[in-house]
């Protein structure tokens, strides 16, 4: 089998507030192939927006990657480390993949924008608010143009943008970092996109916007660079449902038409079954469940996978009661989480195996099926007795 | 077509503005104790020469009317006379250079103040918790918190007295000469400009510098802080210009209008470097007519004070608008 | 009216903050100083040594060293007799410094650590009232415009715009210009503890230094037109924030049910928007009392206030000495204000950090 586009090994996020140690994301592994789409489901704080921030490498102070590699198949990138740098080319190499993680600030920062794009949650805010779209679109342009004309030189990109070019553009508005070619090359994309009029709209400012348009205009913004893995963190959730349906429909269309690489953050079911190829269910910072649609969807091997799926709404079946999952969300904070499976004091099907930590067992179904959890493992026995962890 | 309504908006909203000041200020005349005539007259004059005083002052009329000439005076730019020298003019008595001295120091102050303050705001916020940070940081405490002349009389002691050259008494030479003096292959008037220059520009920049150094900082955090500055560097934007293009822009504007409000603050520093460095220049004329209790040259240099504050406000509003259109919706 | 979350946010910031606590213990400090100046004070401040013979010797005094070895010395102008001509001549001579005066005394013989001492009154005192006065006009005044909204919010905020056309010490100078000549420009405080210790009313224990504190001025100056002209320059800056205050906060679910529940305008002010109001107010407070001391200090260096006794007249008063070598008369009193202001500072930094009242930051306050 050809090796994945994207192999997430082991990753650990940790956030070092005055509280105490967070880990909000904890020993996640996952593959995605070339084309594919992977979603991540979980409920709020579950970890799963910070897991997208670690693939690009945007966590931000108090919090840290900690652990665990980021493979990404580019073998250009893989031969030039390997002709650069033998020795760090056998740690940070391994055929065609390079580990973003090992990469040096400026190489991971090259990637951002020409091979990884991402999309937020909130468009209105992720917009600057007095720059025009089209202008922040044609930055995304700008910065793949540059690196496209001198791939090796990082310094191109900023072609001595200092203080002393800020003070001149900023008093004659010809002068500028965004060319004419990337403003036109904006307006093409929020055409793409399905934004009408879009010469028009490039000019006018975020708050113009409504908030449907603004979240095709960030799409638009995300394709600029024609990226190999996009990721996308809850790219719906801030719109309206009607708008929802239209945003979607958008990304599925762009999905299929560029064949990118998505790594889709949602907490909605509906939004998974109708974009993902393979799932992974986030749990207290773990990827619980991961397997293909179908795997996750017919046959659930975690109990919490259970769970997600029937405190969901579904139309063949409306007159379904709803099963809430009982219990929060439990708490991130370092001290209070003990080493055992963090679902277990809300599973209905709890064990004494699940008083340690369960590792990653494959599951049934297709090969890419796996849970942490015993269940996949051993059938259900021994269980704990009712009410031993409400002490 | 959007920003032309704005624009007539603002403008229109000055204009007011003006007429309430002068409003203000043609009431201070009568919030004076004591009677003007009564102080001006010779002990001796009879009610003839009194009444003569009090027509030639305008006061003989009922206070409507006085308002009335009073307003429509200011109007056609007649600033009134001095009481106490009663055929000098206001505009006469402040006369160009005078304006200029007080401009020219004004603006030095400025300049001071941008060139230091922003690179070191910009510096203070991203290296933040180094030793830059903090001693941007205590710069900015120790320069808010120390009243100008006190530093003027401190950099006269320290700098001054030991180099031998205080800059007081004689006034410098005025920009536009030094700059004619360059062009005709002259570069020592440009010196003296300089060397009278330097340290009031100093004096009344500092409090300027430390207050934008703190508010860059603090607006760069603020800024740094929101989510289009992730959204930004996901899209692989480099840092400087991020920093740049999107941080520090959207930091400025905001502080454009604080600013144009501190300007207020600049202008009554003004006064007092212009005490402590005998600068000739408006402030110090404003001084000198309170002690001599002359009203309306006192009214005079109030309302053109007024006037040139509310018109660069004016303007700064009109400049923050065209930066951030938002504040059109409003 | 501050809630036990807003104190515990106090309470963490401050044992955090080496800031905050620099700027409390400075405050506190200085106040003390102003409360108890008879008692610290190691002289009476207005006293004049001049003339000839042994007072003479106490005028301009070098302050005491705080370097071993490296005394400052100031120089004098005495009169000499030439015993045989029987002429006068003028000499310079040395002057050392002399232990009873630590921060020397000026050229009429006035000790200066006494004379900062009795300042820190005047200067804390139109600090405080000035921004209290500036507050209990503009508060109101920016809450009903803010809550009502309207045309009245128009007018009244024009009005304010209109104060705002003048810079504040250009408008304090020419008010006071126009009431420094009425009857109540100044009035005397008289000084509780030394009428007490005069009159032996209390006993003698309960005044430390009772003699000493007998003999000290029974009245301080307190400038009246100063402290009304900052309050009238400031409030506008106290209406703006409580207007901005009032008009988001009448906007919120709780106002809707307390106007549904057929609460009168009066309370819901009194009893909704002002608590919810109030901690930028104080934040902005802070920041006021700061820049009052700063003006006050400009006004009576330009010999405005009316008194004597203040940090700013004192300033003035070692300028004419600054370039014969006494340098000491205008450095004292100016660092007696740069570390009360930047005490006031630091603890209005402490509490918009504790509060985060999201004013924009020292936007309010000048």
């Amino acid at each position: 089998m050809a090796e994945p586009l994207l192999r997430v090994e082991n990753l650990s996020t940790r956030f070092f507030t005055e509280e105490g140690q967070v880990n909000a994301v904890e020993g996640v592994s996952f593959e995605v192939e070339q084309g594919e789409v992977f979603g991540i489901v979980g409920e709020s704080g579950s970890g799963k927006s910070v897991t997208a921030l670690s693939l690009v490498d945007l966590v931000e102070s108090p919090g840290r990657v900690t652990d665990g590699s980021v493979w990404f198949r580019k073998p250009d990138l893989a031969e030039r480390i390997r002709e650069d740098d033998p020795e760090a080319a056998t740690e940070a190499v391994d055929g065609e993949m390079v580990d973003i993680r090992q990469l040096d600030e400026n190489e991971r920062r090259a990637l951002r924008g020409t091979d990884f794009a991402m999309i937020f949650q909130d468009p209105t805010s992720s917009f600057n608010p007095s720059i025009t779209v089209g202008t922040q679109i044609a930055e995304a342009v700008e910065v793949q143009r540059r690196a496209e004309a001198n791939p090796r030189t990082l310094r191109s990109r900023t072609q001595g943008f200092g203080l002393m070019k800020f003070l001149t553009t900023s008093m004659v508005p010809t002068v500028d970092y965004v060319s004419e070619e990337s403003r036109e090359r904006a307006v093409e994309l929020l055409d793409t996109v399905g934004i009408p009029d879009p010469a028009e709209r490039a000019t006018e400012y975020p708050y113009q916007f409504s908030g449907g348009m603004l979240q095709r205009a960030m799409i638009a913004q995300a394709l600029a660079s024609e990226p190999s893995v996009l990721v996308a963190d809850e790219p719906t959730t801030a719109l309206d449902v009607t708008i929802q349906a239209q945003i979607l429909n958008t990304m599925a269309d762009l999905q299929e038409e560029y064949g990118m690489t998505t790594v889709l953050i949602t907490h909605n079911l509906g939004v998974i079954a109708r974009m993902c190829d393979q799932v992974g269910v986030m749990y207290a910072g773990e990827l619980v469940e991961r397997g293909t649609l179908g795997d996750l969807f017919e046959r659930p091997t975690h109990p919490y996978t259970k769970g997600l799926l029937g405190s969901s709404p579904s139309l063949e079946d409306a007159t379904k009661r709803l099963q809430p999952i009982e219990g929060n969300v439990p708490s991130l904070l370092d001290e209070e989480m003990e080493d055992r499976c963090y679902f277990a004091d809300r599973c209905p099907k709890a064990m004494e195996d699940c008083l340690q930590d369960p590792p990653e067992f494959d599951a049934d179904g297709s090969q890419h099926h796996r849970a942490k959890c015993y269940l996949a493992d051993h059938g259900y026995e021994s269980a704990l007795p009712e009410g031993y962890f409400d002490e | 077509m959007q920003y032309g309504r704005f624009l007539l908006r603002r403008v229109v909203h000055s204009v007011f503005v003006i007429w309430g000041a002068a409003t203000v200020v043609f009431m201070l005349r009568f919030l004076t104790p004591g009677d003007p005539v009564t102080a001006l007259a010779p002990p001796d004059a009879g009610d003839e020469v009194r009444a003569a005083l009090e027509r030639r002052l305008g006061l003989d009329d009922p206070i409507h009317i006085q308002y009335f000439d009073y307003i429509t005076d200011l109007m056609v730019g007649d600033f009134g006379k001095s009481m106490e020298v009663l055929d000098r003019s206001v505009l006469d008595w402040i006369f160009w250079t005078r304006f200029l001295r007080s401009v020219e120091l004004a603006i030095s102050a400025t300049v001071v103040a941008i060139v230091i303050a922003i690179p070191l705001g910009v510096i203070s916020a991203r290296r933040r918790h180094t030793v830059s940070d903090y001693s941007a940081t205590l710069f900015s405490l120790g320069g808010i918190s120390t009243p100008n002349f006190w530093l003027g009389l401190m950099l006269i002691l320290l700098i001054a007295v030991p180099v031998g050259f205080i800059p007081t008494g004689t006034p410098g030479p005025l920009l536009h000469e030094a700059v004619g003096d360059l062009l005709a292959g002259d570069p020592g008037t440009l010196g003296d400009w300089l060397r009278f220059m330097l340290l009031p520009a100093i004096t009344l920049g500092t409090y300027f510098t430390a207050l934008l150094t703190r508010l860059t900082r603090s607006g760069m955090l603020e800024e740094i802080g929101k989510a289009y500055v992730k959204a930004t560097r996901a899209k692989g934007l480099p840092e400087t210009l991020t920093m740049y293009r999107h941080v520090l822009r959207n930091t400025l504007i905001p502080i454009v209008t604080i600013l144009g409000l501190q300007l207020g603050t600049l202008i009554g520093g003004a006064i007092i470097t212009e005490t402590v460095f005998e600068w000739n220049g408006l402030g110090q004329l404003l001084i000198e007519r309170i002690n001599a209790r002359d009203w309306t040259m006192i009214q005079g240099i109030v309302i053109i004070i007024a006037i040139g504050f509310v018109t660069i406000n004016t303007i700064v509003d009109l400049l923050y608008a065209y930066l951030d259109p938002r504040v059109m919706d409003e | 009216m501050i809630s036990d979350r807003v104190k515990a946010s106090l309470k963490r910031e401050f044992y955090q903050s080496r800031a905050a606590q620099v700027g409390l213990a400075l405050v506190v400090i200085i106040t003390l100083m102003a409360v108890f100046a008879p008692m610290i004070a190691p002289h009476d401040p207005t006293t004049q040594r001049v003339g000839t013979g042994d007072t003479a010797e106490l005028t301009d005094l070098p302050p005491i060293s705080p370097v071993p070895g490296h005394e400052f010395v100031g120089t004098r102008e005495q009169s000499i007799v030439n015993e045989t001509t029987g002429e006068f001549r003028n000499v310079q001579v040395e002057v050392p410094a002399n232990a009873s005066h630590p921060l020397g005394t000026n050229e009429r013989g006035q000790d200066i650590l006494s004379r900062v001492i009795y300042g820190a009154r005047v200067s804390m005192l139109v600090g405080i009232l000035g921004a209290a006065l500036a507050a209990i006009v503009g508060v109101p005044y920016g809450l009903v415009a803010g809550y009502f909204g309207g045309r009245l919010d128009d007018g009244l905020m024009r009005i304010g715009d209109v104060m705002l056309a003048f810079p504040s010490l250009v408008l304090a100078i020419a008010l006071i210009g126009v009431f420094r000549d009425s009857g109540f420009h100044t009035t005397d405080l008289p000084d509780p503890f030394v009428a007490a210790a005069q009159a032996d009313a209390i006993p003698n224990i309960l005044i430390p230094r009772s003699g000493h504190v007998a003999t000290m001025p029974e009245a301080t100056t307190f400038p009246v037109t100063v402290t009304l002209v900052v309050a009238l320059v400031n409030w506008v800056w106290f209406a703006r924030i409580a207007r901005g205050e009032a008009l988001s906060i009448r906007a919120e679910e709780y106002v809707t049910a307390a106007r549904g529940l057929g609460a009168s305008n009066t309370t819901i002010l009194r009893q909704h928007i002002l608590p919810n109001a109030i901690t930028p107010i104080i934040v902005l407070a802070t920041i006021q009392v700061a820049f009052i001391i700063l003006l006050e200090a400009s006004l009576s260096f330009l010999g405005f206030s009316g008194t004597n006794l203040t940090w700013g007249a004192d300033i003035q008063q070692g300028r004419n000495g600054l370039s014969s070598g006494k340098w000491w008369v205008s450095t004292m009193p100016g660092l007696a204000i740069v570390l009360a202001v930047v005490g006031v500072n630091l603890l209005g930094d402490w509490l918009r950090d504790a509060l985060d009242p999201g004013i924009q930051g020292e936007s309010g306050g000048v």
